[in-house]
């Protein structure tokens, strides 16, 4: 009821140097989205958005980070995101963009997007691969997942149906 | 018989918003130039709101460089954006000054009359 609601953004770095996702730093990012906004949204912006902003989740090697944000300014911080088109690291300059893929109320939801995203992404992967060894690898990543996927899907049969039972007998 | 009533109602939200403003320094000797003071403008609102606030649809319609006085129209969802950020704007190149607001209307031909400087005989 009284309770500060935030919005998760995530979002991927796409970069065309390979160098540019390794040197993501958790206040590098902090310090980079910061400024993006005071420049595009002044010092309101910078202000309105800041108080509730932290980065959430960092993974250097596919680019991803969640972002939350108070819900009132979430569209500020959106907005500013297409402003953002290089990371500094140690006085190197990478020229990338930040695609936004998914914005969420929690978390969780946040987390089963991802996991439904990666899961399409192993499979462009595999149509685009060349490599017969990394083919091989990624064919065995898409099976494992595949069986991940049958699994969860029926704990959350098995979860409800008991949920159905708990209700039924009380 | 009964007669048939018909009500229409026009909603016509004034897509502007017009103000009469005049800028006051503490030195009064200092004058500006019509461009100027657009530039002050936009600059207070690129302070205070981004590039965004700055690129507001904002005219100045009339200003009389001796009295330092304008009339300005925002559209009418940057209202307050301008009016804050006329507020808050402390100094330009150094020198202390701030704005004082008249009028505000939705209607230029308002600005026209202002019964707060009316007299009574």
């Amino acid at each position: 009821m009284v309770r500060f609601k935030h919005r998760y953004l995530l979002c991927e770095v796409v970069s065309d140097d390979s160098r540019c996702r390794l040197s993501l730093d958790d206040r590098v990012l902090v310090g980079l989205v910061r400024d993006t906004i005071a420049r595009v949204h002044g010092t309101f912006g910078a202000a309105a958005c800041s108080v509730g902003f932290a980065v959430r989740y960092l993974n250097a090697y596919t680019g991803i980070v969640l972002l939350r944000c108070r819900k009132e300014f979430y569209q500020l911080l959106w907005s500013a995101l297409p402003f953002i088109t290089y990371l500094e690291n140690k006085g190197h300059r990478y020229p990338c963009f930040f695609n936004t893929l998914h914005v969420g109320g929690t978390i969780r939801t946040c987390q089963k997007f991802l996991i439904q995203y990666n899961r399409r992404q192993l499979l462009i992967l595999l149509q685009k691969c060349t490599d017969e060894g990394e083919r091989e690898a990624i064919q065995k990543a898409v099976t494992r997942s595949s069986l991940l996927e049958e699994e969860e899907s029926a704990e959350e049969e098995l979860s409800d149906s008991a949920g159905e039972a708990t209700e039924a007998t009380e | 018989m009964t007669a048939t009533y018909e009500r229409v109602v026009y909603k016509n939200p004034s897509e502007h918003h017009y103000m009469k403003v005049c800028l006051e320094f503490q030195e009064h000797s200092t004058g500006l130039t019509a461009a100027q003071f657009k530039q002050l403008l936009v600059l207070a609102l690129k302070d205070l709101f981004g590039e965004v606030g700055a690129a507001l649809p904002l005219d100045v319609l009339t200003y009389e460089e001796k009295s330092l006085s304008a009339i300005l129209r925002i559209g009418s969802s940057g209202l307050a954006k301008l009016w804050s950020s006329l507020t808050l704007l402390g100094s330009y190149k150094g020198k202390k000054c701030a704005f004082r607001v008249i009028q505000v209307s939705p209607f230029l031909l308002a600005l026209s009359g202002n019964s707060r400087e009316l007299v009574l005989d």
